[in-house]
């Protein structure tokens, strides 16, 4: 099987990674644009940020909770 | 030993979500190196209100606004309560001088009766002012369903001294000569009393004259606290276009007037023509300036009045014209000074938020020295 035929999962997540990247600077481009100064900007940034990385905190520890559990 | 599975790619929603993060990371950079640049500047306010002003600034006025509403609706003080058995102290007692009296407004009737001991009740800010004190100061409680609320009112006599407008560390944003936003070293020996200016150039629809030289274009029909260049104070109605006349050293704009020919403005409720701020009818601290028939200025501040009872005030003190200055707790101050060289400060009301030293340390507004004149002692 040829390297081209079939990415290697580290590759495709690499590839995804800077796909998602292009995408959000996109969209922040968009939002610097349209919004009325970096006062709004960053009132609405800040808790959407704060929230999801609350929220891969808790998933990541549940994870982990589950992983023990199943060991146990 | 089996190989570990494949580790499967990230779900769509997944992701969405890290788009919508990375999205929200590189939003939060330019905000960030603005904010932290504000933040170093020089300030004599905390962090808190640091950051809400820089809120403001940047396109958040509007939301700012909207969460005060909402903070002032929610904590409005109830009607009623327990009637007040003594009033704040302002002022020194007048001293006998045999000296020939000077003009004083008249007391200002109380509305709440029996009246307390003082209320309405003019005395000298100073402690040597002889029989024409410069500044006079009282209080009185302004509003009988409400019998808590103590307003303080401050009369200053436009013969005996001078007006000047101070610019401050970052209002007006664009200025020359903004000089050292306190009171100068070299005037305090006849500074007699300062108080703070009007809402920030960016909030109040409005223009600004210094020195002569437009600062912001001036907006007709708007009130405006005018100093000519042969020293006359006024407040107006302005009517002469964007750069004013020659004969202007300082105008200051805010709002449409709230008292004009001695009667309350008729839209005094609510619109876009009061700003872009905390609406009419919403209590919080508030502060005005009037004039009275003789050309006198009156100030005056309390906490939990709306901007019809604000005018209410000024009139019942006399002002026959009157602008709205600053609003909330962070920016409403009336100093006085008892001695000269800025000695012992003291705010007009006890429940002012900022110490009695603001305008003698570098400030972030613009605020109003009053100097008494030279030649004319204490």
């Amino acid at each position: 099987m040829s390297g081209s035929s079939r990415q290697l999962p580290a590759a495709a997540r690499r590839r995804a990674l800077a796909i998602d990247l292009l995408a959000a600077a996109a969209i922040a481009a968009v939002a610097i644009a349209l919004a009325a100064g970096v006062g709004v900007l960053g009132f609405v940034a800040l808790p959407v940020l704060l929230v999801g990385l609350v929220w891969l905190g808790l998933e990541a520890l549940a994870r982990r909770l589950r992983a023990r559990r199943q060991l146990n | 030993m089996a190989p570990p599975p494949p580790r499967r790619g990230l779900s769509a929603w997944r992701r969405a979500r890290r788009v919508v993060l990375l999205a929200a990371a590189i939003c939060l950079i330019p905000a960030a190196i603005s904010f932290l640049s504000a933040v170093r500047e020089p300030h004599n306010v905390g962090l808190g209100v640091t950051s809400v002003e820089w809120m403001r600034a940047h396109g958040g006025n509007g939301i700012v606004s909207q969460i005060e509403n909402w903070y002032y609706t929610l904590t409005a003080p109830a009607k009623g309560g327990a009637p007040l058995k003594a009033l704040p102290q302002v002022g020194v007692a007048s001293a006998e001088t045999g000296a020939k009296p000077a003009y004083r407004p008249p007391r200002i009737k109380p509305l709440i009766h029996p009246a307390l001991p003082g209320e309405g009740v003019w005395k000298p800010a100073a402690a040597h002012a002889g029989g024409r004190p410069p500044v006079l100061l009282t209080t009185f409680r302004s509003d009988p369903e409400y019998p808590q609320f103590v307003a303080g009112v401050a009369w200053i006599d436009s013969a005996r001294t001078h007006l000047a407008y101070v610019p401050g560390l970052a209002e007006p944003p664009e200025i020359e000569h903004r000089g050292p936003a306190e009171v100068p070293s070299r005037l305090r020996d006849r500074v007699a009393a300062t108080f703070n200016g009007g809402f920030p150039l960016e909030t109040s629809n409005a223009g600004l004259i210094y020195r002569g030289q437009v600062v912001e274009a001036m907006v007709n029909g708007i009130a405006t606290l005018v100093e000519y260049r042969d020293g006359r104070i006024d407040i107006v109605r302005w009517e002469h276009g964007e750069a004013g006349s020659g004969h202007v050293w300082f105008a200051k704009q805010n709002l449409p007037p709230i008292i004009y020919a001695g009667k309350l403005n008729p839209n005094l409720s609510d619109g876009p023509e009061w700003g872009e701020t905390v609406n009419n009818a919403v209590r919080v601290w508030r502060s005005g300036l009037g004039i009275d028939r003789r050309g006198n200025l009156i100030y005056a501040a309390a906490n939990y009045q709306t901007v019809g009872s604000l005018a209410e005030i000024l009139r019942r003190a006399g002002a026959v014209r009157a602008l709205e200055l600053d609003i909330n707790e962070d920016w409403t101050t009336f100093i006085s000074y008892r001695h000269p060289g800025a000695g012992e400060p003291s705010n007009l009301l006890p429940e002012m938020f900022r110490p009695d030293t603001r305008y003698l340390t570098p400030d972030e507004r613009d605020f109003f020295s009053v100097y008494v004149r030279p030649g004319q002692g204490w």
